[in-house]
């Protein structure tokens, strides 16, 4: 642990976070939350938490920017400038009341990596100290995964996969709704043929519509 | 988003880094027991390396290296070789996610858990990069499931 180190990544993840809500161009605000995720994982990986800092550069860093830059290509790339909601002021003392409640908690917090926390003492001190002899398996992190607490790698997954289908299901373009699309726009040129009609050219216009 | 890139650098250097993106992915879904990673982080890296032809090469070319159904279906055979190896032990009379009931003559028990971990991993792999995929392509307008 390095303090400067930690408070220059802070510093860079506060100042990207408040700068990707202030930015009005959303690929700008992609960019800068890519890049929160990125120095998250440095953050990560500096309390040696290799596996979390690898899964947040690649799903933060990598996959989830490419996702959010797709649906800014089917949506708008600019931010509508919200109007100021009136209880500005309330709002405010909800959050400053917050973060001083956080704080205030993070102090009863044991020390980073003290000996005698109560997540050192409890069952995690078999886990390390068996995984080896139980799994053959070195990386204490995959064993105690897909191992010991294997049930709640199972609900993960088909809670990323029921994500995965209920965002399908959301957003799949159904035949249908091209057909009604496909209406709409032969509605809408045969309403300019019919102001073309208007200049006497009705018969070839006629026999260009049938299929 | 979807299709040729204009630039011809682009097109190069994502035909030629996706292989070796793949590869590393695999690399890191096998390489769990030893290292960081497993089946989340490798089954996303798999995913990027199909995502990555998908914005940059050619629109018939990069869907006939991964079609669209691969998404759904890969999602679909992770959760399901999981489930699978989740209920073996079950079927012998043991926990559920109990490989070590599973006896195979001459593999010690602790064998048999590695091996466990090994099929678990790849299951969330493949699970995990059916659904990413997935996600692009209904993002994308691409998805035929």
């Amino acid at each position: 642990m390095i303090v400067a180190l930690d408070i220059a990544i802070f510093v860079i993840m506060l100042l990207t976070a408040a700068l990707a809500l202030r930015v009005k161009d959303l690929l700008t605000a992609v960019a800068l939350l890519a890049g929160y995720s990125l120095v998250a994982s440095v953050l990560f990986i500096g309390v040696a938490a290799l596996d979390v800092g690898l899964v947040e550069a690649a799903l933060g860093a990598g996959i989830t920017g490419v996702l959010f830059i797709a649906a800014i290509l089917l949506t708008t790339r600019r931010s509508v400038a919200r109007e100021r909601p009136k209880q500005q002021a309330l709002t405010m003392v909800l959050i400053a009341g917050f973060f001083g409640l956080m704080v205030f908690a993070s102090t009863d917090l044991p020390d980073r990596g003290d000996p005698e926390a109560p997540a050192q003492t409890g069952v995690s001190t078999v886990y390390v100290s068996q995984s080896l002899a139980d799994t053959e398996t070195p990386n204490v992190v995959t064993s105690l995964l897909a191992d010991y607490r294997s049930q709640d790698t199972l609900g993960e997954t088909l809670v990323i996969l029921t994500a995965a289908l209920a965002a399908a299901l959301v957003l799949m373009r159904r035949p249908e709704d091209d057909a009604v699309e496909d209406e709409r726009a032969k509605a809408a040129v045969e309403d300019e043929r019919a102001t073309d009609a208007v200049g006497g050219e009705r018969a070839t216009d006629a026999g260009e519509e049938q299929p | 988003m979807i299709g040729a890139y204009p630039s011809v650098v682009v097109r190069v250097v994502s035909a030629l880094l996706s292989p070796f993106i793949l590869l590393f992915g695999l690399y890191i879904i096998a390489h769990g027991h030893y290292g960081p990673g497993g089946g989340f982080a490798g089954g996303v890296f798999v995913a990027a390396a199909v995502i990555l032809p998908r914005m940059t090469l050619d629109e018939e070319l990069a869907y006939r290296l991964a079609p669209p159904w691969l998404g759904p279906a890969a999602g679909g055979i992770g959760m399901l070789l999981f489930l699978a190896v989740a209920t073996v032990p079950l079927a012998l009379g043991g926990d559920f996610l109990d490989y070590a009931m599973v006896e195979i003559a001459g593999v010690a028990a602790s064998r048999i858990r590695y091996l466990g971990i090994l099929v678990v991993e790849i299951a969330v792999g493949i699970a995990v990069f059916g659904s990413v995929v997935l996600i692009f392509d209904v993002l994308t307008g691409k998805s035929d499931a």
